[in-house]
């Protein structure tokens, strides 16, 4: 595909080439000007500040080094918001993952109506996040929510119990509502997955007596490897905001470390110590893509 | 094919009905609980299914019979939010899909200097979280007094988006056929043409996915908006959650707004899934 449009370019060079150069570099004008004032000057911008001292409520901006990356490393908040966020991440990409696999393996064998079922699976990952945690704070309110209705429908003792007393269950609560908002997408990258495993390797397989949970094992996870690892780089984004804000505000139980920058930013208007964390933030981020990108790549090699 | 046996049948059935509950159940429990009186809020057991219906609180959210509740003109908020929610969302995905159009058609056909390393550059911020740059966003947005208007938000978001699309986009042109393009200049059609009248009806489905995927992201932020669309701008993301933190909290008017924010993505998911998913998948390969 490249080399014919490489060959398709290389014969308009004669003609126009100087025309289409032109023209290409007129194209994504408005995407290099829009990426580059929004996103790479706010970068650089960020790397700049955060070795400055700057705060609103302080007059000047001194050049501070790189205190506001020592401060970090004894600052409690911080560390704690690390660890719920680590926390977080691993619930999330563990249960994600094996139920999103599940949850793909089970559609993957829906013959009639598959779309539809795809499609009830799918609505909660497209609603806005913070109407699904506006949902659940009502499923988790103490009297009349849901969860404690059911569980004293079974005869147990929930009915006032408050979710959000206890740190572990708080933090159970938070994670539950991100794994209802992106259970989908791992099972839609999943199902996908499945879905191109060619048959006759099925056929195969069942020819010399393997059973279901056999092929499943040898046929099914190896080939689905690769969404599963991309599907985690996604999870591991860090991408915990809105549930925690909504269902637990600033609460230093729940708070993952977005929360914590945001705080840090926008209420104690500690800008460039902001600035500091989401540096760090954006590297492990990308550390973490890096990791599950190499083993896309790794398993894509060894298809 | 080998002949599924009743029980295996039956735990995929099982299976995909809890699948189902755990997807649905808590939709559900937004829409019934929107139309169940205030007053049956305080009924113990609580009730699953509704035992009266009411439609008191979608009517007291548009302001029909009601002007105030507990001193707030909440109709005029939510309408005014409704309207900003919709306004930003279009205005992204309109100049995002626009501009990645016309960029993903130059990086895939036009041959200029640095292109793969803008297009690399550009595609790589998929991997930064974009709540990375929300602190000098927000002194560069203070600066040009662009906080709180919909040209700062929808800029922000068509950043946001933007490679995605591009993505999206480009794989999108890569797969047309090149053949009908060569044989139009042949025929002297002009770049401009062949973009305008060939490639982009063709990609007519992939423009639609990276349109609706913009759409919903724009529609569902929550973190950009509550620091650069505060009040003026303020989308219903935005207002919903205030309706539980202010001085009251009114779950019927909670959930009777969740129902109506939930709406268009709920069309979207029923009727456009198709595009949805092409985009998902696209968008996942990176």
């Amino acid at each position: 595909m490249t080399a014919v449009a490489a060959m398709a370019s290389e014969r308009k060079r004669g003609a126009g080439g100087n025309t289409d150069a032109f023209l290409g570099v007129l194209l994504i004008t408005p995407i290099v000007l829009v990426m580059a004032a929004l996103v790479f000057f706010p970068l650089i911008d960020t790397v700049w500040d955060s070795l400055h001292r700057i705060n609103p409520m302080q007059p000047g901006t001194p050049f501070i080094g790189l205190a506001n990356y020592a401060n970090m490393l004894t600052d409690g908040d911080v560390n704690a918001s690390w660890i719920n966020t680590l926390i977080y991440v691993v619930i999330a990409v563990t249960v994600e993952t094996v139920a999103g696999v599940t949850g793909a393996a089970l559609i993957n064998q829906v013959k009639i109506g598959r779309q539809w079922v795809l499609a009830a699976v799918i609505l909660p990952w497209a609603l806005p996040g913070v109407v699904n945690a506006t949902i659940w704070l009502w499923i988790y309110q103490p009297g009349a929510g849901l969860l404690n209705g059911i569980l004293t429908a079974f005869g147990l003792p929930f009915e006032n119990h408050v979710w959000f007393n206890d740190r572990t269950s708080a933090i159970i609560a938070v994670v539950t509502v991100h794994i209802w908002r992106m259970l989908p997408l791992t099972i839609v990258i999943v199902l996908a997955a499945m879905q191109s495993i060619p048959g006759e390797l099925y056929e195969a397989a069942r020819i010399d007596g393997a059973s279901r949970t056999s092929m499943f094992g040898s046929i099914t996870l190896p080939l689905i490897r690769s969404a599963i690892a991309m599907t985690n780089g996604t999870v591991a984004a860090f991408n915990f905001f809105d549930e925690a804000w909504v269902l637990a505000g600033p609460s230093l139980d729940t708070r993952p470390i977005l929360i914590q920058i945001y705080l840090e930013a926008f209420q104690n208007l500690h800008f460039s110590y902001g600035m500091a964390l989401s540096l760090v933030v954006t590297i492990v981020s990308l550390l973490v893509s890096l990791v599950y990108v190499v083993r896309v790549y790794r398993n894509t090699r060894l298809d | 094919m080998q002949q599924q046996s009743l029980a295996f049948r039956i735990m995929i059935w099982l299976g995909v009905a809890v699948l189902l509950v755990w997807s649905l159940g808590p939709i559900y429990w937004t829409l019934a609980s929107a139309i169940t009186p205030t007053t049956d809020f305080s009924s113990r057991p609580i009730h699953f299914v509704p035992i009266h219906f009411t439609l008191d609180h979608f009517e007291r959210l548009l302001g029909i019979n009601v002007d105030r509740i507990g001193g707030v003109e909440v109709w005029a908020q939510f309408r005014a939010a409704l309207f900003n929610s919709i306004v930003a969302a279009l205005a992204s995905t309109v100049v995002c899909v626009a501009i990645a159009a016309l960029g993903g058609y130059a990086f895939t056909r036009l041959t200029f200097p640095g292109r793969r390393v803008i297009f690399i550059a550009v595609v790589a911020t998929l991997a930064i979280p974009g709540y990375a740059v929300l602190i000098p966003l927000y002194r560069l947005m203070t600066s040009l007094h662009m906080v709180d208007t919909f040209v700062g938000v929808t800029l922000i978001y068509v950043s946001a988006f933007l490679p995605l699309s591009l993505w999206l986009l480009k794989s999108v042109f890569e797969s047309l056929p090149i053949s009908i393009e060569e044989a139009a200049q042949l025929d002297g059609a002009s770049r401009l043409y062949i973009l305008f009248r060939i490639v982009l009806p063709l990609a007519a489905p992939g423009l639609t996915a990276a349109a609706i995927l913009t759409f919903l992201g724009a529609w569902g932020q929550y973190a950009v908006p509550l620091i650069f669309s505060p009040t003026q701008t303020k989308p219903l993301t935005v207002l919903i959650p205030e309706f539980a933190t202010k001085n009251f909290i009114d779950y019927g008017l909670i959930t009777a707004a969740g129902s109506i924010a939930i709406i268009i993505p709920a069309l979207v998911v029923i009727f456009l899934n198709r595009y949805l998913i092409s985009g998902l998948l696209a968008g996942s390969a990176k």
